[in-house]
């Protein structure tokens, strides 16, 4: 007895850990290997019945998963293209040209002490980056990816991304409010105005859409545009998209709009006083954010997954084969053809020059063959399967608009507060009305 | 002194609270001492105070401001000075004539230049000392190299205030290939200590004027294309038009000089009104605008940019053989007396008041910054503008800290 209290005393703090905790995750993993193979089919047969739930808590899964690596991603778009256009040469240090930095900055926040400061409503305090960022992520599940791909598709869609949108604002207000530091009330008020202010004709640009369309369900709106890139909305509704660009803009608190956390008037705005992973979260949200404005710019207005040309049904392949059906010749061709093809592509490098050792030459053989099975198998996957080029069409739109917006962010000066709501009620709004009236004119003009 | 408030201040040791202070609550820094103070720190109902510094990212230094606000609206505010005081004139008084020069380079960190120039000037209407011309020439093209520097970098800040991350950066690259020239010139990228009693510390040399040749090549093309990305950008136009109006008895009356008082349509230059160094000798133009608001601030100074240039090719082509030094005992010491002299910076008139009691040590120095000056003049232009256009006022008046807290 004494022995085992004598090695317990020598642990440091995550070896106590560790030995408590693994017992505990062995004793987990084998309850729940037992009641997957006693009561495994009537848990099947559960889920089974309902799909919808599963199909949701997946989805939503998979949604909060996803905007790790987009924020991380836009992260370093952003670092990288303004490095660029103050004549910089940005992050270059790890990882290849510096593209692993967003996720040491990750890592960095993650480390981070994560102080409430004196005066501070904890609770709220807490809280306000959770609702900021699960507001920004959950408008992510209507978004259509592809065909087929998506979270959750329902009639209320654009609806539903409206109301969530919204609720970012609460987060904001939050933070403000709770941090007990000026600046971060004067960023919190200011956040509370802009977004109220731009909700409007946000939501009103987008109305002459919904009677184009019919409908406000996002799946249908992007299956409507199907077709040349001449049935994008956005040659039906070009004011529509200027007023929803500009508004998101201001939705999103990014420049020339970004008043809430205008650094050289309040400093970090809402958040002044937040550090570690709670301002992480709220870091996440901003570039979520940025991504979602994006895709929902390309879902409403130029056409979604849809290519800007019809892809010709003649030359779609079909990927009926049955893998099934090929027997052991798979298992031949999963073994052999990686083998095969490096010993190909290595070949012309060991021929070619006597300095060339063999080793060299199969690293190159290997790299190659890589490349090249990825490329078939993408080409492949790009003629035979509808998703992986709508998934394809809609990211490559998506990111031009996320450039567009580092890009305002490298160029543009910040607006005032009276110009920013000068411009949302005496331009923007009026601007929104005459274009719901157009249309909708024109709707019976047509219809008639 | 008297206290006109019977409210506890939180730095007063002997004060013990009751109960702890909000941050929402006003409080003086101390006992309030005059009339404005105490006026200054009651609120009115819906009003707040908030600190905007020492360390806040657009104060351009360690300036503390606390403003008065109404919602967004800045009511009143408050400067406090001081956070970057080092004792320059007494520091001055301690050391002789040559030593006391190194003293006023880091008053003006971003054109030092310009603040050795007065008191050296002084210096030498002290000892009549007469600088050779070939001196006087390298001080003009070196202290107009720095003009278009210390402007360069204010378009940049003033942008950065404004929120525009992009133009100080390109705003640096002609900053730094001057400063690298001067570097090469006088052996130091931002204290020069390059000007000396009866002349300046080294002639011209090859490196400088080939980085000076390069650059004048392209001089022109490169300010202007620095400037389009803030001159045609309709965000930062509406931003700055009618922001900060002065008018130019107000600016007479808070003795402002430099772009500032020529951007409310004075003409007045020390170069032309009271001439000094070899500039009578030199053709150029005291660019002035009527508006006196921050656009016309900023414009004027990119104008001026402009006339440095035509400075600096009129000095390379004129300038003449010689010594760069005025023949000097090693120890100074001028006779009883006073001396002041004044030059024309880019931020206005900066001036030295010397008097000797006749030792090798200055008796009293006095060094009139503008920058000083003009940070007054932000409790006419700031109130009832928002909290934004108090950053945006506060960069256009262009001042630095080092000078204002001497």
């Amino acid at each position: 007895m004494t022995v085992i209290a004598r090695g317990w005393e020598r642990l440091t703090l995550p070896g106590k850990l560790v030995f408590t905790l693994v017992p505990v995750l062995l004793a987990l993993t084998i309850g729940l290997v037992a009641v997957i193979v006693l009561f495994g089919q009537p848990i099947l047969d559960v889920l089974a019945g309902n799909l919808e739930i599963v199909r949701f808590v997946v989805a939503v899964t998979i949604v909060l998963l996803m905007t790790i690596p987009t924020a991380f991603l836009i992260i370093y778009m952003e670092m990288k293209i303004i490095a660029q256009m103050n004549l910089r040469i940005g992050p270059d240090r790890v990882g290849p040209a510096g593209s692993l930095l967003s996720v040491v900055h990750g890592l960095k926040v993650l480390m981070k002490e994560d102080f409430t400061p004196t005066g501070a409503d904890p609770l709220v305090f807490t809280w306000a980056p959770v609702v900021v960022y699960l507001a920004s992520v959950m408008t992510l599940l209507v978004i259509p990816f592809a065909p087929g791909l998506y979270g959750q598709q329902f009639n209320l869609g654009l609806l539903y991304f409206f109301a969530l949108a919204g609720l970012s604002v609460v987060g904001l207000l939050m933070a403000g409010w709770a941090s007990y530091n000026k600046y971060s009330l004067l960023g919190g008020l200011r956040a509370a105005a802009q977004v109220v202010s731009y909700e409007i004709p946000l939501t009103l640009s987008v109305v002459g859409l919904i009677l184009l369309a019919g409908t406000m369900n996002l799946y249908t709106i992007v299956e409507n545009q199907a077709g040349w890139f001449t049935d994008w909305y956005v040659f039906q509704q070009p004011l529509g998209v200027l007023i929803f660009f500009i508004a998101a803009t201001a939705e999103a608190n990014r420049t020339p709009f970004d008043l809430t956390e205008a650094d050289s008037e309040i400093v970090a705005g809402f958040a002044t006083e937040y550090s570690g992973m709670r301002f992480g979260f709220f870091f996440f949200a901003e570039y979520v954010n940025v991504f979602i404005i994006s895709a929902l710019t390309v879902t409403l207005f130029f056409g979604g997954w849809n290519a800007p040309f019809p892809w010709p049904e003649a030359w779609r392949l079909s990927l009926d084969v049955d893998p099934g059906s090929l027997g052991l010749g798979l298992l031949f061709m999963i073994g052999l053809v990686p083998l095969v093809l490096t010993i190909v592509f290595s070949l012309p490098f060991y021929l070619a020059s006597s300095r060339i050792k063999a080793w060299q030459a199969l690293i190159a053989g290997f790299v190659l063959a890589n490349l090249f099975l990825g490329t078939v198998i993408f080409a492949w996957g790009y003629i035979g399967l509808d998703w992986v080029a709508g998934v394809l069409w809609f990211m490559g739109k998506t990111y031009v608009f996320v450039f567009t917006f580092v890009w305002m962010r490298g160029t543009l000066p910040r607006v005032r507060i009276d110009q920013l709501m000068d411009f949302a009620w005496k331009w923007l709004l009026p601007a929104s009305l005459l274009n719901l009236f157009v249309t909708a004119a024109a709707i019976i003009v047509v219809k008639s | 002194m008297t206290t006109t408030t019977d409210r506890p201040s939180l730095d007063d040791p002997r004060v013990q609270l009751d109960r702890d202070l909000g941050v929402f609550e006003p409080i003086p820094p101390y006992p309030t001492r005059t009339e404005r103070e105490a006026e200054f720190y009651t609120l009115r109902d819906g009003e707040m105070l908030i600190n905007m510094g020492p360390q806040h990212p657009s104060t351009h230094g360690v300036l503390r401001v606390v403003l008065k606000l109404d919602g967004e609206k800045v009511v009143d505010l408050d400067p406090v000075l001081g956070y970057l005081h080092r004792g320059v004139e007494k520091l001055c008084e301690n050391a002789d004539y040559h030593q006391a020069i190194c003293y006023l380079d880091p008053l003006e960190y971003v054109s030092s230049l310009f603040c050795e120039w007065p008191g050296v000037m002084a210096f030498e209407k002290l000892m009549d000392v007469q600088v050779p011309r070939r001196a006087e020439y390298i001080r003009v093209l070196s202290g107009e190299l720095n003009r278009i520097a210390s402007h360069s970098l204010f378009l940049g800040w003033m942008a950065l205030d404004l929120g525009g991350l992009t133009p100080i950066l390109w705003s640096f690259i002609e900053r730094d290939e001057i400063v690298d020239m001067l570097s090469a010139l006088t052996g130091q990228r931002m204290l020069f200590n390059y000007f000396r009693i009866g002349g300046v510390n080294g002639d011209l040399n090859h490196e400088f004027l080939s980085r000076l040749g390069d650059w004048m090549s392209h001089a022109t093309e490169q300010i202007e294309s620095g400037q389009a990305l803030l001159n045609e950008n309709e965000i930062f136009v509406r931003r700055m038009r009618g922001l900060g109006t002065m008018d130019s008895a107000t600016a007479l009356r808070m003795v402002m000089t430099g772009p500032n008082l020529r951007a409310t349509g004075v003409p007045f230059d020390v170069r032309r009104a009271h001439p000094y160094s070899v500039y009578p000798e030199l053709d150029f133009d005291i660019p002035t605008r009527s508006e006196g608001d921050c656009l016309a601030r900023y414009l004027l100074r990119m104008d001026e940019v402009k006339q440095s240039l035509r400075i600096i090719d009129q000095c390379l082509h004129e300038m003449p053989d010689g010594p760069v030094m005025a023949k000097l005992p090693r120890l100074l010491r001028p006779r009883p007396g006073r001396a002041y002299a004044g030059v024309e910076g880019p931020r206005g008139q900066y001036a030295a008041y010397v008097v000797s009691d006749g030792t090798d040590q200055p008796f009293r120095m006095r060094i009139h910054d503008p920058s000083f000056i003009h940070l007054q003049s932000v409790g006419v232009m700031v109130p009832d503008h928002l909290i934004a256009d108090a950053m945006a006022v506060m960069a256009s008046l262009d001042p630095i800290m080092g000078g204002v807290d001497k």
